[in-house]
């Protein structure tokens, strides 16, 4: 009688719908098979039954148990079949792993988040979360960048923060691409050349690629920002979930157990960080 | 930690019982529910294999080591965690060298941690008895005893075995241990080893340390490895690894190595097998980034791996020495050359 290894069990979600957020990147709405809980910053296993499964943070709110979002840049070989979902289908989601954004740690404070491309993904999560908890912050200040204004995400998003008392965003894509755009241009780390919180009460969050991560963190800790006051969201090979299958190590840690959200001064010193 | 520690019940004496019974008695155990393995000399080298009544005779008993490591036990190759992968009976390992029962306190580290327990790794660890011997024959690359370990079994396993003339002697070193001797005590005569006996064991032990440490004469201890290992240059590396093939044998005949990959199978089966550092392309990421991209960081890798970052964090060996991965390297690479070359 063969019995099934709890950790590695999923439980399976269906596809509601699917958005388009720019050229490469799609936001797949789910309903899970029972209600899925999950803390901000955590994140998840999704499977293609047979084909293969990848980790991403889910961009929705970790207040709804319900549904489930998780957008999804077309990449490799398994984010090119997960963008070929249609609405019914059925995917496996284990989790959910890793630890999370330290929301505690922000009350009384002001909030710089600085994101790029699809990295406002789980940061979009975080700033659902944000929103709920808003009377306990100072302050939130979004700072995203894109490549060019088309591969602005979650478009709808910055007029709604906006609208929020004590949020504030800005955005500035790399270049040009002929549509329209109020915003700046330019890499995003230009976005902190300008003083936007006090420095003195202030926590900066960072999620992006690798390089943007490793520019805006240098030049966060450049404006006075302290290295454990910085926290960062990493992206490795995040296998099992389990800090078992060793892909995600980086150095002493396993990314997928003891991350995926670090502060800067612990990881500062491994040599992988921003590879 | 469960499965070490010694535990002192009335069957903690060595007690010794004949070839012959002690045969008859694995072909009974292996003809009944569980399993029995041991390792079986076979054109030249010798590995674990299931006990029959055909192959007791060719049972190698107090000789490093058996081919494959202990962690096979407990780590198959591949193995389907959504639909099976438990223990499906006792299953008694005899013939576990001490390097490799040095390296289960890192397995267990890893599959029984604080957060997630993987439950077919307890079931086959809870389902084993593990029979260790001391290698009374040392092989050509062992090296435990620079790494403050003995060639004898001492804690995190469940029986001590010598085979000494036409006597099988056995000292319990675990509850689990004391359990099986009360077991094969209620159906074979054991007696009490002589002392001259236990001298025997005792000579050949010091014999076979001493032979160790003079094979090893030199080599840097693990925590001094590490310093080593992390301050060599990535040039050092390139060098090292410029005739290394990738091949990754290093790292499936080693006790420690643990990593696994997940593979999709339908039905939302996961298919958990064994994978290394050492193959391209085992840290990349979607979009194509990968930090172990080059051979020479991957080989380094392994050896920061071994040396710094596994013992830092579970503060166990994560190299405990059984010179596999020298014997097994198709490109002729002795780690502890590549050691000795930091220095």
């Amino acid at each position: 009688m063969s019995k099934s290894n709890g950790l590695y069990k999923v439980i399976k979600a269906t596809v509601d719908e699917v958005i388009d957020e720019s050229p490469l990147i799609k936001t797949f709405v789910m309903t899970p098979e029972e209600p899925f809980r999950f803390s901000t910053g955590e994140f998840i296993e999704l499977t293609l039954d047979g084909l293969g499964e990848a980790p991403f943070t889910p961009s929705s709110s970790p207040f709804v148990t319900e549904r489930l979002e998780v957008t999804i840049m077309k990449t490799g070989y398994i984010t090119a079949r997960f963008h070929d979902l249609k609405p019914g289908e059925v995917l496996g989601i284990r989790g959910p792993f890793g630890r999370g954004y330290p929301v505690e740690r922000f009350a009384g404070k002001e909030v710089l988040i600085v994101g790029g491309g699809c990295g406002l993904a789980p940061i979009r999560s975080l700033l659902f979360t944000l929103i709920e908890i808003k009377d306990q912050l100072k302050k939130v200040v979004l700072l995203y960048g894109s490549k060019t204004p088309t591969d602005c995400i979650y478009k709808p998003l910055f007029a709604k923060l906006n609208s929020i008392d004590k949020f504030e965003t800005y955005r500035s894509a790399d270049k040009p691409d002929g549509t329209d755009w109020d915003e700046s241009y330019g890499l995003v780390t230009t976005l902190l050349a300008t003083p936007r919180v006090d420095l003195k009460n202030a926590i900066a969050v960072v999620c992006g690629p690798p390089i943007m991560m490793k520019y805006a963190t240098l030049k966060l800790v450049e404006i006075g920002f302290s290295d454990d006051d910085i926290f960062l969201s990493m992206e490795k090979n995040m296998s099992c979930g389990l800090g078992k299958c060793g892909h995600c190590m980086m150095g002493e840690f396993f990314v997928c157990k003891d991350g995926p959200v670090f502060t800067y001064a612990e990881i500062k010193h491994n040599p992988e960080i921003w590879k | 930690m469960p499965f070490s520690g010694r535990y002192v019940t009335e069957m903690d004496k060595a007690i010794k019982i004949s070839r012959e019974d002690w045969n008859r008695m694995l072909v009974q155990l292996a003809e009944g529910d569980g399993h029995v393995f041991a390792p079986v000399r076979k054109n030249g080298s010798f590995d674990y294999e299931q006990v029959t009544g055909d192959n007791t005779g060719s049972i190698v008993y107090n000789e490093a080591r058996p081919a494959s490591p202990l962690k096979i036990f407990f780590l198959p190759l591949r193995l389907n965690v959504t639909k099976s992968g438990y223990a499906t009976g006792r299953t008694l390992i005899i013939g576990a060298p001490a390097c490799d029962i040095e390296g289960l306190k890192l397995l267990d580290a890893i599959y029984i941690d604080e957060k997630f327990v993987d439950e077919t790794y307890v079931s086959r660890r809870e389902k084993a008895i593990i029979i260790g011997t001391a290698c009374h024959k040392t092989a050509s690359h062992c090296h435990c005893t620079a790494y403050g370990l003995n060639p004898w079994p001492g804690d995190g396993c469940d029986i001590s075995l010598s085979a000494i003339g036409d006597d099988i002697i056995l000292e319990p070193l675990s509850k689990k241990g004391s359990a099986f001797l009360k077991e094969i005590a209620a159906r074979f005569q054991l007696v009490e080893p002589k002392t001259g006996d236990l001298e025997t064991v005792s000579t050949l032990r010091s014999k076979s340390a001493a032979e160790v440490a003079l094979s090893c004469n030199g080599l840097p201890g693990t925590e001094e490895t590490g310093r080593l290992t992390t301050a060599a240059a990535p040039e050092f590396w390139k060098k090292q690894s410029s005739k290394c093939v990738s091949c990754g044998a290093c790292s499936a005949i080693c006790p420690t190595c643990t990593c696994f990959l997940l593979i999709d199978r339908p039905g939302f089966e996961k298919i958990k097998q064994q994978d290394t550092c050492q193959y391209p392309a085992f840290e990349r990421v979607a979009g194509g980034e990968d930090p172990l991209k080059e051979l020479s960081v991957r080989f380094h890798n392994r050896y920061m791996c071994k040396y710094v970052w596994k013992p830092e964090r579970f503060k166990v060996l994560a190299c405990t020495g059984c010179g596999r991965c020298t014997d097994a390297c198709i490109a002729g690479i002795s780690k502890n050359e590549v050691i000795m070359e930091m220095i």
